[in-house]
């Protein structure tokens, strides 16, 4: 995944964000027929789908036997696509866009997109919950198994940087906007100089499976979800709030019915903006005080809204399958108010048999999953 | 406008929005079985028609009736002798 494409003109202002540059040739390889019905969220989870459907190798048969289903979620079906409507719509051109507008914009757009793409027959779900989609999709497709209802789940997210969603956090004053930092050292989670988020953008897809259909067919199994949960504040729709998030994460362990001692990693949330990190450090501080490696992949992947949970969930299985914690991209000093953890500041060599995944969204959306080692 | 001109406008439109090889595009070829277009995407070559033409062709019933590539050559074509000013318009 290109990393940084540096400041790019997006709405009034030039304001920072991290948009993925897809080579024609890579959308191209998903055939017309396809390809019409899909925004860019869509052929981000599509592209995505097709990495993680070949590293499983999970065969056509099993996609289209009516037990593989699909979960993936964006923070809107795409959002590029929704700004093409709108402005025709206002220049009174409805009539120009393809039949297939609508298919691009809805919010199920990626799940419904992918599922079509494999000829899955099963559950096909997506639980939109701005940055916390995909972990919700994962936790999701993770109780729809534990629950029988299917062996196989693609299940994660995607999302776009468009002028709509860099502009809302910009008038929300979430955006970074140093004066003093380059572009690629503006996302820095946990850090004393952070003032905000980069907004990336791309997909995060993870092959979920029953234990025993996996071993079966001798899957590569990378970890094993053991536990999973998700709550909101009730009281908020923007602030991050330090005790729901505590409470989500023990709820994940008690799920997981894992103590706090044996986890050994935690990929935080963390957005570099002030309020939400100093919230998420306290919930981590309050559980786990100093005694667990903590990290944020925001620092090198900007923030991939709807996308996060997944493709830092994806790092999360790297790092336990190479024995590595990587730390937080960007921090250099610690922020006094995300003092008292431990916060890494260069790789940490260590076998990571249970980590934790943190996922926190506007509306109050708090969830967690817990990974483990397989056995 | 010649025949040559109105079969190369609506063979652009199966070219750029199908995505199809010029060298297919033969007028005995069915575009539902040949060229795999489906509802959607006779949508897609009624708004392509429009913008190549000028011509609302959404209440138009002869649409219904198009199953090969002549047959959409024959439409257009009948659609310019039927209506002057499209025909002053493209034959520039």
């Amino acid at each position: 995944m290109p990393e940084w494409q540096g400041q790019i003109p997006v709405g009034p202002d030039n304001v920072t964000a991290a948009p993925v540059e897809l080579p024609p040739e890579m959308s191209k390889s998903i055939t017309r027929h396809y390809r019409r019905s899909m925004g860019n969220a869509a052929l981000f989870a599509t592209l995505a789908a097709q990495a993680a459907v070949e590293q499983s190798g999970l065969s056509a048969a099993e996609l289209s036997g009516g037990r593989t289903g699909c979960v993936i979620s964006s923070t809107i079906g795409s959002s590029s696509e929704v700004y093409e409507s709108t402005k025709a719509v206002i220049e009174k051109r409805f009539n120009e866009l393809s039949a297939c507008q609508f298919f691009r914009i809805v919010s199920h757009s990626s799940a419904f997109n992918v599922a079509n793409f494999f000829g899955i027959n099963g559950v096909q779900l997506s639980p939109c919950s701005a940055c916390a989609s995909s972990l919700q999709s994962i936790g999701l497709a993770y109780e729809q198994i534990l629950a029988g209802r299917q062996e196989v789940f693609l299940a994660g997210g995607s999302d776009e940087v468009t002028p709509i969603v860099v502009s809302s956090f910009r008038h929300l004053y979430a955006l970074a906007d140093s004066r003093e930092l380059m572009p690629q050292e503006q996302s820095r989670p946990f850090d004393a100089r952070r003032c905000g988020l980069v907004c990336g953008e791309g997909a995060g897809i993870l092959v979920l499976e029953e234990y025993e259909h996996a071993q079966r067919r001798n899957a590569p199994i990378l970890a094993e979800i053991a536990g999973y949960a998700t709550n909101c504040t009730g009281s908020q729709i923007s602030q991050s709030d330090s005790s729901s998030i505590e409470s989500c994460m023990r709820l994940a362990l008690d799920d997981a019915q894992v103590s706090t001692d044996e986890v050994d990693y935690i990929s935080a949330h963390a957005t570099s903006t002030v309020a939400g990190d100093r919230e998420e450090a306290a919930a981590i501080r309050a559980i786990f005080a100093d005694r667990v490696p903590v990290s944020s992949c925001k620092g090198h992947l900007g923030h991939t809204l709807g996308a996060s949970g997944a493709l830092e969930s994806a790092a999360v299985l790297e790092m336990i399958r190479h024995g590595v914690i990587l730390p937080t991209g960007n921090l250099e000093q610690v922020a006094e108010d995300c003092a008292g953890l431990n916060l890494p500041l260069a790789p940490v060599q260590r076998q990571i048999k249970t980590a934790l995944k943190n996922c926190i969204a506007f509306g109050g959306v708090n969830a967690s999953l817990v990974f483990k080692m397989p056995a | 406008m010649t025949r040559e001109k109105l079969i190369a406008k609506v063979n652009q439109i199966f070219v750029e929005q199908f995505e199809l090889d010029p060298a297919e595009l033969t007028p005995e070829k069915r575009i539902f079985e040949d060229f795999a277009l489906d509802s959607l995407d006779i949508v897609d070559l009624i708004t392509g028609l429009q913008r190549q033409f000028g011509v609302s062709l959404r209440e138009n019933k002869d649409v219904l009736a198009i199953r090969t590539l002549q047959d959409i050559y024959d439409l257009c074509e009948k659609l310019v002798a039927e209506n002057p000013d499209l025909r002053a318009k493209i034959s520039d």
